[in-house]
């Protein structure tokens, strides 16, 4: 075990079966017993423009991805040129050899920023603007190229049409045989993506077996991987996590508008309306499905989940930050209303559409303070694709225990991992349901009669009360009595401190490593895994660190963050944001300034060997600040 | 013994607004209907017809300016069995909340849609609505109104509504039939209901309606209800579609048109996710005993499983 770690970057063109190819290299790799980890990267775009997979693989747990990639499959010129910064000594380069006649000027779909920055490199390093001269250019840093005719290979097995068809799963099993997984596992693999379509499903059979075949007699094969066996895994992005999370949560109300990266969740509970039941006894009661609604736009997104949550269903929403924007006032109304409402925030690159396919963390401080007025909220953030699940439970626990509206940060990286867990326990997250006692007459919905903040939680339907956007009395109509303002604020703020004292310390800031350290890392969301990856890294390079993983930024675990930070050492605030918005949050809360910096913002993932030289950079050589250039 | 519609909370419209009479219809027709204290549910916006909830004695919610719409359509696709009212200005449907009202249409959901058509922004003192005419100038206007009108009939028809009508605030007994045949009605219905505001409209006053206003019902040739077959819906849609113009010196009151051919939302939806309508999302338990989640998640995600071979 730790022995075996595969960095593989697959690229061709948006539509043009990237995906697929991906999908197949995963799954053989998880039939094969190994663990993968990957991100998608993609333009705002449906076809044509670069788009590729960056995965990784080990024989034990992977969290992070790293460069330089150990294979580089090119499925379409572009890659060759948008990826070069990926190749260095001992990278492969698999390509078909016909792309080797394009010229750089003819590459319209790579934007033109991007042709210059590689113009300049090729122009530089004294070699042609053509594919074949950054070949020659990647030859010279180390890269070995793999140059297949992939069209004469293939016309032999492809009669039902042009073999371009199948460039996709030939480059895969290209591939996995380089890396040495048994072509067994990549039969699965095939057999999973085209199960129920026999007909396809037998050519792609017969091009990985010509695959294999040609690389075999090539001597295109890598080291046998042996296969392990292991008990069954689940492949989930974090999308998938967070859907799966707010169903086992209970959820059964969802609204969206289109949107990415968020839509794809609302799309996956669509195709998952109809629900599977545990063994235990499951009533006529508790049978019913999840219903999914596309809403006309984010207002009425978020009042359409809001109205769901007054009948006493979970409900919620999901959106990146643009529809945000326009939720901010129905946030505002949750607070005022006390109405338990579940927004799944997937921050995408800013400001306004930004970078909409790319990462960002630039939302964090307007999730805290998004809407008008003041109002207890809760704001929670994931980090990898098994806390979607739970944190989208815990988030729906959250609402309805404090009755506030409670904001779910993920990332477009996140959203676009695909990680293989071991399971999913239905025993971790207990559901917090309060009780609706049906009652008309003298129902105090906002009662102040309460030391928690927390009212009787009342349903249309089983209640008659009111809610209203203006201040409100105790049975929910409207009030300017400067007495009563004063006393519904200080009981909607006192569920705040409620919250803040029943939820556990885990559930809203984490230390990995020792207590003592030479360097202390402080993040959120995504950076979570190839921190924890680059920790070990710095270990072999001399330098011990440790971990402050951030998880709820309201209410803040102040004291706790300030009680470890105080005594560490170097402090370095990891953030995908321009203005380290985390760090931010900790001086406001305990005073401490934080004085260095990992920062990325260019859209892409945060990767284990960029930290690893960052933080060399910042503890060896005194530089305070850091920002992180890696992927294309 | 009936439920009693009216709340005790003291009304502050200016005495004269033709809210009290859409108020009254309202709760007559609720109470004629024999509804329980929990089968009705009342949203509305903000403007002055948005305090209406608060008059009326069953659940409600006072939500965001323009938003009534999305509120009670959540409401009611959480929750079916309830009938659900909105309650609406003409800024805060046709304007502000216009996108909503389109979106409706199209959804069918089976609200009730009252829309208190004052012709201007009563709350924030009289600005011109979209409902009002172009080169129109009632008092708190500092120059003609510069804008077209939005007419709420051929909108609601053309969004898709499937029960389209008018009433006056002024005839309550017209009006309180209307608002029954509109819950009646399973699915989305728009009632558009001339409301004379006396603090700010000087110009369409319950005299100015008075006047005009005619009942279409009258006619003995006039059939607003599509057939089963749709054999008619054309001739019927266009008719009302006429109608729908008429402004000026006789404007016409009544049914402009009812569809029951086209499946409302909880149906359509019903098609789709299991026992939808008998176990709507409020009414689903949602955890075993000792509070877990009762759904297995590897089973509903199966396809996303691996396993290796032995
Ligand atoms: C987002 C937002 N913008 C503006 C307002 C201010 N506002 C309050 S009521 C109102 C207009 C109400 O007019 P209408 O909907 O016709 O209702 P009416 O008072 O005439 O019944 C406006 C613009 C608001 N409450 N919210
Ligand atoms: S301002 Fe007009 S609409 Fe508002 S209460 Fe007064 S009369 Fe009625
Ligand atoms: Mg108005």
């Amino acid at each position: 075990m730790g022995q075996l770690d595969i960095n593989i970057v697959i690229g061709g063109p948006q539509g043009g079966g990237i995906d697929t190819s991906a999908n197949m290299i995963i799954r053989a790799f998880a039939y094969a017993g190994m663990d993968v980890f990957s991100v998608r990267e993609f333009h705002s775009n449906i076809k044509g423009r670069h788009s590729y997979v960056h995965i990784r693989s080990k024989d034990d747990k992977v969290r992070s991805l790293k460069y330089p990639a150990d294979l580089l499959v090119a499925l379409d010129p572009d890659t060759i040129f948008e990826h070069h910064e990926d190749v260095s000594k001992g990278t492969m380069v698999i390509y078909d050899s016909a792309f080797e006649g394009s010229d750089l000027g003819q590459a319209r779909m790579i934007m033109r920023d991007t042709q210059k920055g590689i113009k300049e490199t090729l122009e530089k390093a004294g070699f042609q603007t053509t594919v074949k001269g950054m070949l020659e250019y990647m030859q010279k840093k180390g890269g070995k190229l793999v140059p297949i005719q992939f069209d004469s290979v293939l016309s032999p097995v492809v009669s039902d049409g042009p073999t371009t068809r199948y460039f996709n799963t030939f480059g895969a099993a290209v591939t996995m045989s380089l890396v040495g997984i048994e072509k067994s596992s990549m039969e699965d693999a095939i057999r999973y993506v085209f199960g129920n379509k026999e007909s396809v499903l037998k050519t792609n059979l017969a091009v990985v077996d010509k695959a294999y075949e040609y690389c075999e007699s090539n001597k295109l094969v890598g080291r046998k991987i042996k296969k392990m066996h292991r008990e069954s895994r689940i492949i989930l992005t974090g999308n998938d996590g967070a859907a799966i999370g707010k169903i086992m949560g209970g959820l059964r109300f969802q609204t969206y508008y289109p949107i990415t990266p968020a839509s794809d969740e609302s799309t996956i509970m669509e195709e998952h309306e109809d629900l599977k039941w545990l063994e235990n006894e499951v009533d006529q009661l508790s049978r019913g499905g999840v219903v999914v609604v596309q809403t006309e736009d984010e207002l009425s997104a978020i009042t359409m989940a809001t109205g769901a949550a007054l009948t006493g269903s979970r409900s919620a929403t999901a959106t990146s930050g643009p529809g945000f924007s326009l939720m901010s006032e129905a946030i505002s109304f949750s607070g005022m209303d006390e109405v338990p409402l579940v927004v799944t925030l997937y921050q995408r690159g800013g400001p306004s559409t930004g970078l909409p396919t790319r990462n960002g963390q630039a939302d964090l401080l307007f999730a805290m303070h998004a809407g008008h007025g003041e109002f207890p909220r809760i704001v929670i953030t994931s980090g990898d694709v098994e806390e979607t699940i739970y944190d989208s439970m815990k988030a729906l626990n959250y609402a309805q225990k404090y009755q506030v509206p409670v904001i779910h940060l993920i990332d477009k990286n996140l959203a676009n991992t695909s990680e293989i867990l071991d399971g999913i326990d239905t025993r971790r997250v207990k559901l917090e349901i309060p009780e609706i006692i049906p009652q008309n007459d003298g129902f105090k919905r906002f009662s102040l009669d309460t030391s928690s903040g927390i009212s009787r939680m009342g349903a249309f339907g089983k209640n008659i009360f009111w809610l209203t956007g203006d201040e409100h009395d105790e049975i929910g109509h409207v009030t300017e009595d400067t007495r009563m303002r004063d006393l519904q604020m200080e009981k909607r703020f006192r569920k705040l401190e409620t919250a803040e004292k029943e939820i556990p310390i885990e559930d809203k800031a984490v230390v990995f490593g020792d207590k003592k350290a030479d360097v202390t890392f402080v993040s959120w969301g995504s950076q979570k895994g190839p921190i924890l990856d680059a920790m070990n890294e710095l270990k072999k390079i001399g330098i011990s660190s440790n971990f402050l993983y951030l998880k709820m930024f309201t209410p803040f675990p102040s004291d706790f963050v300030h009680d470890f930070l105080y005594s560490s050492k170097t402090v370095i605030d990891v953030e995908s944001n321009m203005t380290a918005q985390a760090a931010k949050v900790i001086t406001q809360n305990t005073g401490l300034k934080i004085s260095n910096y990992i920062l990325k913002y260019n859209g892409r993932h945060v990767t284990e060997d960029e930290l690893v030289e960052a933080v060399s950079k910042i503890y060896k050589n005194g530089v305070k600040k850091v920002v992180l250039t890696n992927g294309a | 013994m009936a439920h009693n519609f009216r709340s005790d909370v003291a009304i502050d419209w200016c005495p004269g607004c033709g809210d009290f009479g859409i108020l009254n219809s309202i709760q007559q027709a609720l109470t004629e209907l024999n509804f329980g204290a929990n089968d009705v549910v009342v949203v509305s916006g903000i403007g002055c017809s948005g305090k209406t909830p608060h008059y009326i004695n069953v659940a409600g919610a006072h939500t965001l300016h323009g938003r009534s719409i999305p509120y009670a359509t959540g409401v009611k696709l959480s929750n079916p069995k309830l009938k659900v009212l909105v309650t609406g200005g003409d800024g805060d449907l046709m304007s502000i909340g216009a996108g909503h009202f389109v979106g409706e249409g199209r959804r069918n959901t089976g609200l009730t849609v009252i829309l208190f058509d004052n012709e201007v922004y009563g709350l924030t003192k009289g600005q011109a609505a979209p409902t009002m005419q172009m080169g129109q100038r009632t008092k708190s206007l500092t120059k003609p109104n510069m804008f077209g009108r939005v007419n709420p009939i051929s909108l609601a028809l053309t969004s898709g509504y499937s029960f389209v009508a008018r009433g006056f605030s002024f005839d309550g007994k017209q009006l309180k039939e209307i608002i029954k045949r509109g819950i009646q009605h399973e699915g989305s219905s728009l009632i558009d209901v001339l409301q004379p505001c006396p603090t700010y409209n000087n110009i369409n006053t319950m005299e100015w309606y008075k006047k005009r206003v005619y009942k279409l019902e009258d006619s003995k040739t006039w059939e607003p209800v599509v057939k089963n077959d749709d054999s008619n819906l054309e001739e019927v849609f266009q008719r009302a579609y006429a109608k729908a113009g008429e402004w000026e010196d006789k404007i016409p009151t009544g049914i402009f048109y009812e569809n029951n051919n086209i499946p409302s939302f909880p149906k359509r939806i019903n098609e789709y996710v299991p026992r939808y309508l008998e176990n709507p999302p409020s009414d689903q338990k949602i955890s075993d005993k000792d509070g877990y989640t009762l759904v297995d998640p590897m089973k509903t995600f199966s396809e996303k499983i691996v396993e290796t071979i032995k």
